[in-house]
């Protein structure tokens, strides 16, 4: 026979007081988990949905990041016309030789310095990222000292905005163009002309190369080409992959919030746990008359491991309404392998808020667990004579 | 106090619930002390008396921005500046990018002058000296990957296109990190065809009241050439990684907010559900010639009692626990030191004691002044 699920919500609501603060430490919990989660995805995702598929971004050979790569000219010149690389509708190659630097800039908020990606693409540089959208402005012109930012930039760090003009190595550019690039690692950079940005930062060799191959077996067959090609000492990746490598920045952050939301929910158990065994105890005398009026022992049992759901059921719902305001605010920190600000908001998904709520559940059910075993122990005759 | 064994037995009479309360608070403590911890090492201030007289030299584009060569001579010029040592990081791979640690291109004969607190043997120190493809490793960084003296180590080239074959030559030993890799600029030049290019220049004043003063003076010297300087104290360098960071300082500072706030909910719920069920107990106390006052007093003491022995417990069980455990071998050297100060554990031990008194006194406030009469009648 089992109990009525009212007899256990009656219960909680009976001792409201009780019930309120229990369900309040949970909900803390479970938003303080999903709020890191949160921070953690969203930075990845600023590295893993940049690039597109049939890209192919080319470094030096040995090197990590495009700030501490060089191609030359002539490597440049011999790889620009392999074949399986796309051409535009005039017939020329689209690729996109580029200039990486590093500048340093204030932000807005607390007038800290950061490092700021400043790249110098090629006219075909555009072509080859697709999901960018200009929102403001227009993009940059040829030799006019013309910068083009993106949205997420413009807010962050001081100068940036459409129309000031930020000091660079040698001098001052005009920004005259915002973009939106999604959740790319675009979102974090400064675009100009790739000469100029050469000139500017005394650059005499290109930092990487960018193209676009006709097909899946195409970049295949061209990285291969590239790699083996022993005059040219070069990186030839996948453009995805090659942002993927640089998810491994948003490592640290993921082990500090397991870390951190693991400690939370044993303390959460405990609470949990508190709350019932005070509950079996105030209650020794009812559980009693329920076992006189039949209910076996796993009735019992059940009912109060349910009850303890129920509790982390209220916790975890709460819990995610606490922390879905933070989705999409956006904050930067450093890229340790580019050494630049990465600019990414917080994103909360659907499966990241169950994964919060059976989180909760998750410690309802471990401090819920032995108390119910101490309730459907409870010797009747003791229990009722109790005071 | 004479009602210490009372308070006691009052706390223990329950022995679960005084065990789970404690280890809630310990629990949620810990992670307290941890956290502060990582915020006061991130910002840790080097305690030696020389870490006061240096300065760092480097481009004022950006640090990974090169210097020429040429400037040494003009810095030493500076008046105020004792010694300048150029120091370049070379961002080398052992085996692959798993094995992190800092290594960098020097110049021997002036390094350990600017930073003396990196001690070595002088015969080591010479054999160093002398070879060209020699290198001067950490101690610590040297039993994390079972070197010796005399081992070959090969460091792959990331930012420079060229691989170093280096041989150990000398250990050095340093209380706040050593976990460093030196070997000769001299070789690294001559591998990549002389351009004359250093990373960053380290000076050691003669005074620390002319640090400024020398900063300044640096930097106006190079104005508006092709490389403009940025020139700060070592400590200021330190702290702009740190910035870099981001918000990391208040991300922190909020979580340990919010685990303060919630240990205070689980507490405050335990101790007023107790203190409601000591409602009789209390009666019983008052029609004994107990007075309110008194009774507060044992009952917030004991909430007191029970959050200070679970502060106790988390904060020097993190003390213990990173003493025992070292830290920067999990961590590739990121925290050399991870200390939980004596400051820190006062400062947890404060928490709980007033989370004691916060939990405790509004239920036993209203316990006190329940009329006996009532509170005799209550069943339970």
């Amino acid at each position: 026979m089992k109990i009525p699920l009212k007899y256990n919500i009656r219960n909680l609501l009976v001792r409201r007081t009780s019930t309120a603060m229990t369900v309040l430490g949970i909900a803390a919990v479970v938003a303080v988990f999903i709020g890191l989660n949160a921070l953690s995805r969203g930075l990845q995702e600023a590295f893993v949905s940049s690039g597109e598929p049939d890209n192919v971004i080319v470094l030096r050979q040995g090197a990590q990041v495009e700030t501490s790569s060089a191609v030359t000219r002539q490597g440049l010149h011999i790889i620009r016309y392999l074949d399986g690389i796309a051409a535009t509708e005039q017939g020329e190659p689209l690729v996109s030789p580029e200039v990486v630097a590093l500048v340093n800039l204030r932000r807005r908020a607390d007038n800290e310095p950061a490092n700021v990606l400043v790249r110098g693409l090629s006219p075909h540089g555009y072509a080859l990222r697709q999901g960018l959208r200009i929102v403001a402005g227009r993009s940059p012109r040829p030799g006019r000292r013309e910068l083009m930012v993106g949205e997420r930039m413009a807010e962050r760090f001081q100068d940036l905005g459409l129309g000031e003009r930020v000091r660079l190595a040698k001098g001052h550019w005009t920004v005259v163009g915002i973009f939106d690039a999604g959740r790319t690692a675009f979102a974090s950079e400064i675009w100009g002309d790739a000469l100029e940005i050469a000139e500017e930062f005394d650059r005499a060799e290109f930092s990487s190369v960018l193209m676009r191959t006709t097909g899946p077996a195409a970049q295949a067959a061209v990285i291969r080409r590239i790699r083996e090609d022993q005059r040219l000492h070069l990186k030839p990746l996948a453009e995805p992959a090659y942002y993927e490598e640089q998810t491994r920045s948003a490592a640290p952050i993921k082990v500090l919030g397991g870390f951190i939301a693991t400690l939370m929910a044993i303390g959460a158990c405990f609470a949990v746990m508190n709350t019932m065994y005070a509950a079996v105890a105030w209650r020794g005398r009812e559980i009693a008359t329920l076992q006189v009026l039949g209910f076996g022992r796993r009735s019992i049992l059940a009912s109060f491991f349910l009850e303890s759901l129920l509790l982390a059921a209220a916790g975890g719902l709460l819990g995610c309404a606490l922390a879905l305001p933070i989705h999409g605010i956006s904050t930067g920190t450093a890229n340790w392998r580019t050494f630049s600000e990465v600019v990414f908001a917080f994103r909360i998904t659907p499966d990241l808020l169950l994964r919060g709520f059976l989180f909760a559940l998750g410690m309802g059910a471990l401090g819920g667990i032995l108390p119910a075993r101490l309730a459907a122990r409870t010797v009747i005759v003791r229990s009722l004579r109790a005071v | 106090m004479r009602y210490l064994p009372f308070m006691l037995k009052s706390a223990l009479r329950n022995v679960r619930r005084f065990v789970l309360t404690v280890l809630s608070v310990a629990v949620s403590l810990f992670m307290f002390c941890t956290l502060m911890t990582v915020l006061s090492e991130l910002e840790r201030e080097n305690p030696s008396e020389v870490a006061h007289l240096r300065l760092v030299v480097r481009r004022a584009t950006s640090l990974a921005d090169p210097l020429p060569e040429g400037y040494r001579a003009k810095l030493a010029a500076v008046p105020g500046v004792r010694l300048v040592t150029p120091l370049t990081w070379f961002g080398g791979l052992y085996i692959d990018d798993r094995n992190f640690f800092a290594n960098f291109a020097s110049e021997p004969a002036t390094l350990l002058a600017v930073f003396p607190e990196s001690t070595t043997g002088p015969a080591q120190f010479e054999a160093f000296q002398r070879d060209r493809t020699g290198a001067l490793v950490g101690r610590g960084l040297a039993e994390q990957f079972g070197w010796k003296v005399g081992d070959r180590v090969t460091l792959l080239g990331t930012i420079y296109p060229v691989d170093m074959e280096l041989t150990i030559r000398a250990l050095y030993d340093n209380d706040l990190d050593d976990r460093g890799f030196f070997f000769h600029r001299d070789y690294l030049e001559e591998a990549l065809g002389r351009p004359g290019r250093v990373g960053t220049f380290w000076l050691l004043a003669e005074a620390p009241h002319q640090l400024p003063r020398i900063a300044e003076t640096v930097d106006a010297m190079f104005r508006n050439t092709d490389a403009e300087t940025k020139t700060e104290t070592e400590r200021a360098f330190q702290l702009s990684f740190v910035a870099m960071l981001g918000n990391v300082k208040s991300l922190i500072v909020s979580i340990c907010t919010m685990v303060v706030l919630t240990i205070l909910l689980v507490t405050a719920n335990t101790i007023a559900m107790t203190i409601r069920e000591r409602a009789r107990e209390i009666a019983v106390l008052k029609t004994l010639g107990f007075r309110r006052r008194t009774i507060l007093a044992m009952l917030i003491g004991e909430a007191v009692g029970i959050a200070v022995a679970g502060g106790l417990v988390g904060s020097l069980g993190a003390r213990v626990l990173y003493q025992a455990v070292d830290l920067s071998k999990l961590l590739q050297g990121f925290f050399p030191l991870f200390e939980v100060t004596l400051q820190t554990i006062c400062l947890a031990l404060l928490i709980a004691a007033a989370i004691g008194v916060l939990s405790a006194g509004i239920p036993a406030w209203r316990a006190a002044r329940i009329p006996v009469a009532e509170a005799l009648r209550r069943v339970g």
